[in-house]
């Protein structure tokens, strides 16, 4: 017992290096909140493109379908390695082959990328069930009202599509928050890279320790705040309940 | 109801057994070495953990590792009776790895430190070397000193690492986990100079091309063989068979054939006291 507290409890070896581990997670959170907003933002832009009516539109919504797939499909560690190693040496500009956008170095941007790809398929399919779950008299009463699918989409379905899946993208934001760990494979000193280079080099798992701590800071009170805004919406729709849409 | 809870266990079922079949079908790749024993037991073989690939010491691919170290554990191995089998790991819990008895020696071009002394058991050297600063081809970049505020790529838990972070005024020390990626970071031009193992780098000059050493480093680093802590036995073994094919010319064969020249007679005559 005494062994497995030293080698992943030392307090002592946890203060010495709070300092560097809590730069690696700062990092962390940065690409974290940055590719989940841009995940969620690009999520959307696919459900929406994959609803778009009418048969001229097919490919868009067709090319929409795939690129959800591949994108599901594939793990977003080789994603992030075919970025990192083959994004330098396509004829584009230096700025976007070498990103070093904001004084962030480029395996960030190249984290951001990947991290934008892969969970914007993800996010994608969660919006996609809150806009079927909506009511399909939602829709034929705004288009009846002279709605076009555009403005149907825009003041009607989204804002009760997306209320409905806030926990879920709520949820796919920590899995996202989690994975970002896998971008120190490319040597973002992001808080694993941070805390495995100290384990190599004191033999002492601990840093790795505190570096798990500090996720469940940030995550706990989201994991409680998601079963909190399911609660609600199971409560705000349900006949019985005194509050909810009238 | 009734109709859903046998399709259930049938799912169930299912699900077990392609798991168990996954298992038991497994290939046995020649990548796993047995338990390891304790230094000198287990008859024939002796496990080796080593990062695979690390060229010009460590390459190839199982079972047909080929290298430096890997020839010389196998002609080692052979005069204490053994056969080795080397075992790809990662290097920055390499150390760790071996205490826990995942393997009984490591052979990985590993320099003595007295930082790793602490916690593992060195042989006497057998090889002397330096790090060296590989840039581009037509790099600006010619001496340490104009390192300070660049972005250099180190492989993970390398002592040419710990040099980049320590003796050089780097604003970015990428550490990646293996040697070839930092390489492959500089051709791609994410970063602007590799600190790392002479032999590695020359090496990378040969194969890659589009690099070239800008200046060796002298480190004064002498690679030696690791076991765990405690192991004197098979410690004594190792000096003993190494001591004996760098005596019948063995050695001298074997580093001539990788380095194409004559190993230097510091090395020859190194020895190194176990703390």
């Amino acid at each position: 017992m005494n062994e497995i507290l030293d080698q992943y409890f030392d307090v002592g070896l946890m203060a010495d290096n709070f300092d560097a581990v809590l730069e690696g997670f700062w990092i962390t959170i940065q690409l974290s909140v940055i590719a989940g907003a841009l995940a969620l933002l690009w999520g959307l832009v696919l459900a929406v493109l994959r609803q778009l009516p009418g048969r001229p539109l097919l490919p868009v919504r067709l090319a929409s379908v795939a690129y959800i797939d591949v994108f599901r499909g594939v793990p977003l560690l080789i994603v992030i390695l075919l970025i990192s190693g083959s994004l330098p040496f396509l004829p584009l500009p230096e700025a976007v082959r070498i990103p070093r956008w904001f004084g962030k170095p480029d395996p960030f941007w190249y984290g951001v990328m990947a991290l934008t790809i892969t969970y914007g398929a993800y996010m994608a399919e969660v919006y996609r069930a809150g806009i079927e779950a909506v009511p399909a008299g939602q829709t034929e009463a705004a288009r009846s009202l002279g709605m076009s699918h555009g403005q149907t989409m825009r003041h009607v379905i989204l804002p009760q599509a997306i209320r409905k899946v806030f926990a879920p993208l709520l949820n796919d934001f920590i899995a996202l928050m989690k994975d970002t760990t896998l971008v120190s494979v490319i040597a973002l000193n992001e808080v694993a890279l941070v805390g495995r280079d100290i384990q190599s080099s004191d033999f002492n798992s601990s840093a790795l320790t505190l570096g798990a701590l500090m996720f469940l800071v940030v995550t706990l009170p989201l994991a409680r705040l998601v079963d909190r805004l399911i609660a609600r919406e199971k409560g705000r729709f349900s006949r019985t309940s005194p509050r909810g849409a009238a | 109801m009734s109709k859903s809870r046998p399709l259930a266990l049938l799912a169930i079922l299912v699900t077990a057994a392609m798991a168990l079949f996954a298992l038991g079908c497994g290939d046995d790749s020649d990548d796993g070495g047995g338990t390891a024993e304790g230094g000198g037991g287990g008859g024939g073989t002796l496990t080796v953990g080593s990062d695979i690939p690390y060229p010009p010491f460590e390459q190839g691919k199982a079972p047909n590792y080929t290298g430096f170290d890997v020839e010389l554990v196998e002609a080692m191995a052979a005069k204490i009776d053994r056969t080795a089998r080397f075992q790809d790991t990662s290097f920055d819990t390499i150390f760790r790895d071996l205490a826990q008895g995942k393997f009984e020696m490591v052979a990985s071009a590993t320099t003595i430190t007295p930082e790793r002394e602490e916690n593992v058991d060195f042989t006497n050297p057998y090889y002397l070397s330096e790090q060296a600063l590989l840039v581009k081809e037509g790099s600006d970049l010619k001496s340490v000193e104009e390192l300070a505020g660049t972005t250099v790529g180190v492989q993970q838990g390398t002592t040419g690492q710990e040099f980049s972070e320590e003796e050089t005024g780097a604003a970015d020390v990428r550490a990646y986990p293996e040697g070839p990626d930092a390489v492959n970071a500089l051709v791609a031009g994410t970063v602007d100079a590799v600190v790392i193992d002479l032999p590695v780098a020359e090496d990378a000059v040969a194969k890659q091309g589009g690099v070239e050493i800008a200046t060796s480093i002298p480190t004064d680093e002498q690679y030696g063989f690791v076991v765990a802590e405690g192991e004197e036995g098979l410690l004594e073994e190792l000096n003993e068979a190494l001591e004996e094919i760098k005596d019948d010319g063995t050695y001298a064969e074997i580093y001539e054939r990788w380095f194409k020249r004559a190993p230097p007679k510091e090395v020859l005559s190194a020895t190194h006291e176990v703390s």
